[in-house]
């Protein structure tokens, strides 16, 4: 038990001192969370709003496949972009394997059926009154569309806050992918995980307040966007 | 007096049930029209139709008026009005910005929320939908249509979930738009808005007689 309250008074004296190895894997942690949030918005919310907007043949398919790489184990990610971006992947000649870029990929691909299925659920949960007003007030196909996805903002919002999350506490592509190497593709969470196993529960502790600062930060944005969404 | 719409059979289903059948009307321009019937006899269908916002599943329906964009100058208010999460001021002048009728926004806004019966429209201006009272909200749905200065105001059960006084200011608003040419259709059970408007009554029958 001694060690565990040690462990916590070590923690709370390197977070007072902030040493560089911590500031590394907050900075890394948080460039391959953005980069990784950027990628699957860009490519995740179009596909996802057509998929709640439209209806087309085939629809349902996409939201099952969808809704199923919801639950894509991380590791499998992880194994599958490692394949790609390996010196014998496709991929290979980029030499995004052990870097952040190359991490943020295997985050993007995580949170990218999160960003997919949450969107179309979002567009299809909106009042249908929505649309039928922005037609009654003579609005065209293109306008209806735009409008419907600002009328979303909040719960796309959300959608966000939630992707991030899961994004910045994920440990596994970032273990296989980045290869968690100090100074550079060291991330909090890879950093817990090494710090434990060594026995340093000092480093770990402090590692993961400053992880669950973050995880109260987002909690905070997200309960924030519930109550603006809830009152507009 | 010229049409503004001629409708000959019109009927509509919405998966397989029938909602409309072979609906027969003329309506002439600045006319008032009162639809009256029993729940589920096709009344907001019509609206619907009336409003382009759906095809009819038969029938035919003629506009005369610009017929490339209809809904441009034909609009309807929803029995239940949806207003965007945004301030009052955006909902009442979004129609305009979707026709890209950017100037005088702050005017058309005073003078469309004084005509539904607010003393102050700028107090009510930054205000969300979720701020405003059922009534508040059927008579900020009803200012939105009238900056639009539509040809032809479609309404649907307009009094039916409002008081007394939201009603009354309803259709003291639409009655000086009428007197000013407006053409106005809308469902109603509510004979004070039936006379309000001097409208002329069509009953629409449970067996969807032809009228």
């Amino acid at each position: 038990m001694e060690y565990l309250i040690n462990g916590w008074f070590g923690a709370l004296a390197l977070l007072a001192d902030m040493d560089d190895a911590t500031l590394s894997a907050i900075y890394a942690t948080l460039l391959s969370t953005v980069y990784a949030m950027t990628a699957a918005f860009s490519l995740g919310l179009l596909p996802g709003f057509i998929l709640g907007y439209y209806n087309f043949p085939g629809k349902r398919a996409l939201r099952l496949v969808s809704d199923t790489l919801l639950a894509f184990p991380t590791v499998l990610i992880g194994l599958i972009v490692y394949a790609f971006i390996t010196a014998r992947g496709p991929l290979g000649d980029y030499e995004l394997l052990f870097t952040l870029p190359g991490m943020a990929i295997g985050q993007a691909v995580l949170a990218l059926p999160i960003v997919v299925s949450w969107t179309a659920q979002a567009v299809e949960n909106l009042d249908p009154r929505c649309r039928e007003t922005l037609l009654t007030l003579g609005a065209n196909a293109r306008q209806t569309a735009l409008l419907t996805l600002w009328e979303c903002r909040f719960a796309v919002g959300m959608v966000c806050v939630t992707a991030f999350g899961r994004v910045i506490t994920e440990v596994g592509v970032a273990m296989m992918l980045g290869g968690n190497i100090r100074y550079s593709t060291r991330t909090m969470t890879t950093a817990i995980a090494l710090e434990t196993s060594k026995g340093d529960f000092s480093q770990g502790i402090a590692l993961g307040l400053v992880l669950l600062l973050m995880a109260f930060m987002v909690n905070l944005a997200l309960a924030f966007l519930r109550r603006r969404g809830a009152r507009a | 007096m010229s049409l503004v719409y001629e409708a000959r059979n019109l009927e509509q289903r919405y998966d397989g049930r029938t909602a409309l059948a072979r609906v027969s009307l003329e309506i002439e321009r600045g006319e008032a029209v009162a639809l009256t019937g029993p729940n589920g006899c096709g009344k907001s269908t019509l609206l619907r139709l009336l409003a382009f916002i759906e095809r009819p599943f038969a029938g035919e329906l003629i506009y005369h008026g610009d017929r490339t964009n209809p809904r441009r100058e034909a609009t309807l208010l929803l029995q239940d009005p949806y207003l965007l999460r945004a301030s009052v001021f955006f909902n009442v002048t979004l129609g305009l910005r979707l026709r890209h009728c950017g100037k005088d926004l702050e005017r058309i806004y005073d003078s469309c929320m004084r005509a539904v019966g607010f003393d102050d429209p700028g107090s009510f201006a930054a205000r969300g939908p979720n701020a405003l009272s059922g009534g508040e909200r059927q008579r900020v749905a009803l200012a939105a249509r009238l900056a639009l200065n539509p040809r032809v105001l479609l309404m649907d059960e307009p009094t039916s979930n409002v008081d007394a006084a939201s009603a009354r200011a309803i259709a003291d608003a639409v009655s000086r738009y009428r007197r000013e040419g407006l053409t106005v259709v809308c469902s109603t059970h509510d004979p004070a808005l039936i006379n309000a408007l001097q409208a002329r009554e069509i009953r629409l029958g449970r067996r969807w007689d032809e009228i």
